[in-house]
C-alpha cells in the first residue's frame, strides 16, 4: 500500500516537503494536493530523484500523484521549490546580455533567447524595451526562436515608445506594440521577473 | 527552417573563432545560426554555429585555412 498523504489546503512549500519527508520512509506515496503549483513542484521533485510519476485530476479539484521509485535508491536531492504566486516574465532591456563587451554582450543574448524556448515551462510574457526592441525586428537574427517562443503561447510585448525612437515601428516582425501601461502592470505582477 | 531538417553544427576550441566564421559566413550570404552548444556535446567556448547538412560543402569551403575549427559534426 502506497503511503498517503493529504496536502490539501497546506502552503507551498509544504506539499513539497511533506512528499520528500514521505519518500525517504517508503517507496511508493501518493500525494493528494489542490493546487497547480504543488502538483508542478511535487513532480520536479519525483524526477529530480528520479521516481515514476502518475498525476490523476479528480472531479472535485484535487489531484492525485502518484510517485514511486527503485527499491534502495535514496538519492539526497536539492529542494527546488517554486513558490512564486505570479508568472514568469523575461525582460529584455537591450539587445546585449551583460554589461562591458558589446561583441560578446551580442553573442549571449543570442544564446540566451535561443535556450528559452527549453525552458519549461516556458515564460508566461516577454518584454522587450531600449536596444532590446531590435531583436523583434524583421532583421532581427534570433527571429525564428522569437516566433517559435510567441507559437508556444509566450505573449511577447514590444515597447512602442523605443521602437518609434530607433524608427524601426513598421519593421516589427514578432510580438505586439504595447506601451508603459501594460509593461508596468505585467512587470509589477509578475511572480519571477528574469532580466538578462 | 523547420525542427525537421538535418543540422549540423562547427565546434571551436575559441569563441573568437566561432566569431571570425559568423563574419565569414555573413559575408558570404551562407545561412547558419550561432547557437549555444547543445548540452550533449561539449565544447570549452560554449557557442557553435549550426547549419542545414546540404551547406556543409559550401561552408567547408568558406571556411577551410581561414579559421581554426575544432570538428564539424551532426547535430
Amino acid at each position: 500500500m502506497a503511503k498517503i498523504i493529504d496536502a490539501k489546503g497546506l502552503a507551498c512549500p509544504q506539499p513539497v516537503l511533506l512528499t520528500k519527508k514521505a519518500l525517504e520512509e517508503e517507496n511508493t506515496v501518493t500525494v493528494i494536493v489542490d493546487n497547480e503549483p504543488a502538483v508542478v513542484n511535487i513532480t520536479r521533485l519525483g524526477k529530480t530523484i528520479g521516481c515514476t510519476l502518475q498525476t490523476e485530476k479528480k472531479e472535485d479539484g484535487t489531484f492525485q500523484i502518484h510517485l514511486s521509485r527503485e527499491v534502495g535508491e535514496r538519492t539526497a536531492a536539492p529542494l527546488d521549490v517554486s513558490c512564486a504566486a505570479g508568472p514568469l516574465v523575461i525582460v529584455i532591456s537591450s539587445d546585449r546580455m551583460g554589461r562591458g563587451d558589446d561583441e560578446l554582450g551580442y553573442v549571449l543574448i543570442r544564446s540566451f533567447i535561443h535556450t528559452m524556448l527549453s525552458l519549461e515551462p516556458l515564460p508566461q510574457t516577454l518584454i522587450f524595451y531600449n536596444t532590446g526592441v531590435k531583436l523583434t525586428a524583421k532583421d532581427s537574427e534570433v527571429l525564428d526562436d522569437l516566433k517559435k517562443i510567441e507559437e508556444s503561447g509566450v505573449s511577447i510585448l514590444v515597447c512602442g515608445t523605443c521602437a518609434n525612437y530607433f524608427g524601426i515601428s513598421n519593421n516589427l516582425a514578432v510580438g505586439a506594440i504595447s506601451n508603459m501601461y501594460d509593461i508596468t502592470s505585467t512587470m509589477a505582477g509578475a511572480g519571477r521577473l528574469v532580466v538578462p | 527552417m523547420t525542427d525537421t531538417e538535418e543540422y549540423h553544427v562547427i565546434l571551436f576550441d575559441s569563441i573568437h573563432h566561432a566569431l571570425r566564421s559568423e563574419k565569414i559566413l555573413k559575408e558570404a550570404g551562407i545561412p547558419h545560426k550561432l547557437i549555444p552548444v547543445p548540452r550533449h556535446i561539449s565544447s570549452d567556448c560554449g557557442i557553435c554555429l549550426r547549419f542545414t547538412a546540404d551547406l556543409r560543402i559550401r561552408i567547408e569551403d568558406a571556411l577551410t585555412g581561414k579559421v581554426e575549427i575544432r570538428e564539424i559534426r551532426p547535430l
